[in-house]
């Protein structure tokens, strides 16, 4: 992934003159680039109007303060658009999107935790806003583009502003006490029966959620499986996905409690929260809210990448927040101004997430600024979450990798297709290869629906 | 509204024509039926439209494919699950609801001190908006802070690394859907089956205690009888707000665990091929199937309250 | 002496029954009450009991956090406001086209009767798609009145449904005696018959709002500002955070409207069993 080390121009938060400062250079810089807007459309009124957005709440309650209160009102003061945001529960984005595609009415721009293949045919094209971002502060990261690309239109479906890096999370105290520490799946394989012998058992999910897919998927990229190839091809069957299932299901059976089958996106740091889960695989929400709420074993909780498999250490993101153009949208221009330029300032909102959001485009943040910030936090261990710098740039992979996200890949996620395997070798129902074959045949009809509409 | 504007004496000729029963009734009932023609028959009839093709995310409109659709998704393991779990929720939390609704409303037919008190707790899952009380019982049900395993582990029941988990294994897992289904819809039949209660003329509960028949006869032979009819009709609604519902599954398991998903109902299997994963058609499809299962079930259960009708 | 005995038994069985079901129904509101008012940080720490508070409990943090940092008090007027209009407009639809069924209608309105019912056999995760486009139609997106508009659709086939059969209670020779002292129909309709349907139109406004207050892919759908939101789909879409709900408010947010409409649901069915039992019928 082209990491560009592009010192950013700009830094600090906006203040009055520093917004008037800016003004002035950006009103400069716009006179060079007349190649994104045309020159006659940068006349201010051009963007005099509204724009809305709706988005997710952020897990960071701050951050929706900073975006709502502070961003949006002065960039849309800057560049004369009244911006409003709205949030809702990520889960019910989903449902929100379809209603307003097929009303072709609703919001300008539109936000979900993913890419949204489906919708391409309903957004504009964001190579644009790409290209604009790209001369300011660098490349797109190879995950953004893979996820959100289609190369067979060649067309930017979403514009991903920030995905969040996804690593395990835990209990140093407790490892400590076994001696071991969870630096590959052998380890955890060994570990996770003597952590259950004392109480605090290791939670892996196999449920229905977001959080379990996003494990599975990269436990199996670890043991070199792969859902879908270059082609998108349906490559799950294969021998090492036997052994990946028998492997993790040995660590069910040994070292694991069944909660892990009834959980939701809460239910794996709620195990965290109780003190009685030892590790987890979550994004940094699972040690934030220990820090908030003064959680007495927060300074035990370690931040490691996935462990080594043996093929490599790989995991999908957890989550990659993707905007969207409709093509009904009212006011196009002032949309793809508002996300580029939020792509290009995104330190500040990096900063704000409490280093949950990192930048798609690296060189708007780079990595080296970003150790630097997450130097600052003062939780112990101290620098713990510098971390995301290296799964960010070493250890992510996008969902569909090394082939593109696309529908027929969504859909399988939606179906917890991968849970459902796992699940059937761990509670014996199924052999590792009865559940490879049946998870087989499910994924590959699915795709084939969708290749048939010419959607992949 | 416009029947009442022009019932104002203006002649016998118009006032005659209101006095037909038909066309008073048409004017009555036309309102109501034109609304709800409008806002439902228009967004249905374009559903099952849908289901005939292929569309997917942002049409509302395809390629036709015919039942396609219809086969494909018949022939699916998980929507065949899908239906078998809708009939288990459906018709086990709504035999629940008509005993216990039954019970409730004969034993507070009667007058007892702190009636009015457990009266108001009854009514209280049925005052609750929904999704804020299945959110009280996610935790009540939760992995890690379940408040029924805290006492059992407390009681040394169970043990407290492994204890029950009522979202997470299989059998537990619809058993609770179910309970907590029949736990909010429980106070709404109630009140229906005390309307019926009430409406039985004193004359034939005199009738009755003359007869001498109480207690358990008096139950028998007069009230179920008479109670048939509304109990029937309760019983419809219960099952078709329950087979058509989702938010009891989709707040508490999302229609897992796996690997049985035994709680996945035809309106989660559904929403998850129609709305989150972007199939629009075969979606549509799988939410008409419950229609004409529903209808032929109301049809008939409407036919037998008429046949119990005392007149 | 024996009655008095069968007394006492059928009382004590009556509490026997209604007791535990009481317990039952009303446990998670005890939960509720308890997490409402519980330190968070006490919470999420399984040493403390969650029957009861712990050291740093109760607290009025949650509520707070609630009342500060999120809408609540608009959403529970918009959902009052939407109630009492949709209940307006359900009365307004209802009670004609259950009369006219109960009495006038024959063999026509008994499939008509069952025509209306078969609206309910659509889920609304089918239907909010096309009803959200219409609301765009009609320019009322983001905004309540979208909800009023829509809600009738499935508060109005049940009221008629329950008024219909309310109203075949009530003996026919109220209505024939008005109509042999020369009244017309719609008189009766209006002088005699609507005003002892009192009972029944009570148990249609508990219906109705309480479906109007359980609504939620509708709410969710059609209006996504923040200060329009209902009180479902408010609490439920700000006040969980991806992976972390906020409890407590979450609970506080509940309990505020439960208890209040309990006790007017139980009020009313007392003058709607008083309005049946002490009416017309002696």
């Amino acid at each position: 992934m082209a990491s560009s080390d592009d010192p950013s121009r700009r830094e600090g938060r906006y203040d009055r003159r520093e917004l008037i400062r800016r003004a002035g250079v950006g009103a400069a810089s716009v006179g060079f680039a007349p190649s994104f807007y045309g020159p006659l459309r940068f006349k201010d009124r051009w963007l005099k109007g509204d724009l809305s957005l709706i988005t997710w709440a952020h897990f960071v309650p701050a951050f929706d303060v900073w975006l709502d209160k502070t961003w949006a009102v002065q960039w849309g003061q800057k560049n004369d658009v009244d911006v409003k945001v709205d949030h809702i529960l990520n889960t019910l984005l989903t449902a929100r999107s379809q209603a307003e595609a097929a009303a072709k009415n609703g919001h300008d721009i539109f936000f979900n935790l993913s890419p949204q293949p489906q919708f391409e045919d309903d957004v504009i094209n964001h190579n644009e806003i790409v290209q604009e971002v790209t001369r300011k502060v660098g490349k797109i990261g190879r995950i953004a583009h893979k996820a959100s690309y289609n190369p067979r239109t060649k067309k930017y479906f979403g514009f991903s502003d920030n995905f969040v890096p996804d690593p395990v999370i835990w209990r140093h105290d407790l490892w400590n006490g076994i001696g071991l520490s969870p630096n590959t799946w052998d380890s955890v394989r060994k570990a996770a029966p003597k952590l259950k012998a004392i109480g605090h058992p290791i939670g892996i999910g196999q449920s229905a959620e977001l959080d379990s897919n996003m494990a599975l998927c990269s436990f199996l990229m670890c043991f070199g499986v792969f859902i879908q190839d270059e082609k998108h091809r349906v490559t799950i069957k294969s021998k090492r996905a036997v052994e990946a299932l028998k492997f993790m299901a040995d660590i069910y059976q040994r070292g694991e409690t069944d909660e892990i089958f009834g959980w939701d996106p809460a239910g794996n740091n709620n195990f965290v929260y109780s003190g009685k889960g030892s590790m987890i695989f979550n994004a940094i929400s699972a040690t934030r809210t220990p820090e908030d709420r003064g959680l007495p074993f927060a300074n035990d909780l370690w931040i490691w990448p996935i462990p080594r498999g043996p093929y490599g250490r790989m995991g999908y993101q957890h989550v990659m927040g993707s905007w969207w153009i409709w093509k009904f949208a009212n006011n196009k221009a002032a949309a793809k101004k508002f996300l580029a330029d939020l792509e290009i300032n995104y330190q500040d909102a990096f900063m704000a997430s409490k280093f949950y959001n990192f930048p798609s485009f690296p060189g708007a943040m780079s990595f080296s600024r970003i150790r630097k910030a997450v130097a600052t936090d003062r939780h112990r261990p101290i620098g713990k979450y510098g971390v995301l710098t290296t799964i960010a740039q070493k250890y992510t992979t996008n969902p569909g990798h090394p082939g593109y996200a696309n529908a027929a890949f969504g859909e399988m996620f939606n179906k917890f297709i991968i849970p459902k395997m796992f699940a059937q070798v761990s509670q014996k129902k199924m052999t590792a290869q009865e559940a490879v074959n049946a998870a087989d045949r499910e994924i590959k009809a699915i795709y084939r629906k969708w290749r048939a509409l010419k959607k992949i | 509204m416009e029947a009442l504007a022009a019932a104002r004496p203006r002649g016998r000729r118009w006032r005659d024509v209101f006095e037909r029963p038909g066309v008073l009734a048409s004017v009555l009932i036309s309102p109501a039926v034109v609304f709800v023609l409008v806002l439902v028959g228009g967004p249905l009839i374009l559903a099952i439209g849908l289901s005939f093709t292929n569309a997917t995310s942002g049409e509302l409109h395809g390629k036709w494919v015919g039942l396609a659709n219809f086969r494909n998704e018949w022939s699916n393991p998980s929507f065949q699950h899908a239906v078998w779990h809708t009939f288990q929720f459906t018709f086990i939390s709504q035999a629940i609801v008509l005993v216990g609704a039954g019970l409730l409303a004969h034993a507070l037919s009667k007058n007892f001190r702190g009636k009015w008190f457990l009266r108001f707790l009854i009514l209280l899952p049925w005052a609750a908006p929904l999704a804020l009380s299945l959110m009280a019982w996610k935790w009540m049900f939760d992995t890690s802070y379940s408040i029924f395993n805290w006492t059992l582990v407390h009681l040394n029941l169970v043990d407290k690394v492994d204890p029950p988990q009522y979202l997470a294994e299989s059998k537990l897992a619809i058993g609770s859907v179910i309970a907590v289904h029949a736990w909010r819809i429980l106070p709404f039949a109630l009140v229906i089956f005390l309307a019926g209660l009430a409406s039985i003329p004193k004359e034939v509960d005199d009738a009755a205690a003359i007869d001498g028949a109480t207690g358990f006869r008096k139950f028998w032979s007069v009230t179920l009888p008479l109670q048939l009819p509304i109990a029937t009709v309760a019983l419809l609604f219960g099952i078709v707000f329950t087979a058509t519902d989702m938010a009891v599954v989709y707040i508490l398991t999302q229609g897992g665990p796996p690997p049985s998903f035994s709680t996945e109902m035809v309106t989660t299997w559904a929403y998850k091929t129609g709305i989150e994963s972007g199939s629009l058609g075969p979606g549509a499809a799988i939410s008409l199937f419950l229609l004409p299962v529903l209808a032929v079930v109301t049809i008939l259960m409407l036919l037998f309250a008429r046949k119990a009708e005392v007149s | 002496m024996e009655s008095f005995g069968r007394a006492l038994r059928e009382k004590g069985l009556a509490y026997l029954i209604v007791g535990p079901f009481a317990i039952v129904l009303a446990f998670p509101f005890y939960v509720m009450f308890i997490t409402a008012f519980k330190n968070q940080t006490e919470f999420y720490n399984p040493e403390v009991t969650p029957y009861w508070f712990g050291k740093d409990s109760p607290t009025w943090a949650n509520a707070t956090f609630l009342f500060e940092n999120t809408q609540y008090p608009r959403w529970l007027a918009n959902t009052a406001i939407v109630g009492l209009c949709v209940v307006a407009i359900t009365l307004v639809l209802a009670l004609p086209a259950g009369y006219a069924l109960a009495r006038l209608a024959g063999r026509v309105g008994q499939s008509l009767g069952v025509g209306i019912f078969l609206t309910y056999l659509v889920p609304p995760t089918l239907l909010f798609i096309p009803l959200f486009w219409v609301i765009t139609q009609v320019n009322l997106q983001n905004s309540i009145w979208s909800l009023v508009l829509v809600y009738p659709s499935f508060t109005v086939p049940f009221s008629t449904w329950l008024l219909m059969g309310f109203f075949k209670t009530i003996p026919k020779e109220l209505e024939d005696a008005a109509l042999v002292d020369g009244a017309s129909r719609i008189k009766t309709l209006t002088r005699v018959v609507f005003p002892i349907s009192l009972p029944g139109i009570l148990t249609v406004v508990i219906f109705s709002f309480s479906l109007v207050v359980n609504e939620f892919v509708y709410a969710f759908t059609f209006i996504s500002p923040s200060e329009n939101k209902m009180v479902s789909t408010g609490v439920y879409t700000d006040l969980i955070r991806g992976d972390l709900p906020e409890w407590g408010a979450i609970m506080v947010a509940a309990l505020i409207p439960s208890i209040p409409l309990a006790l007017l649901y139980n009020m009313f069915l007392d003058r709607f069993i008083a309005g049946f039992t002490g009416g017309a019928f002696r």
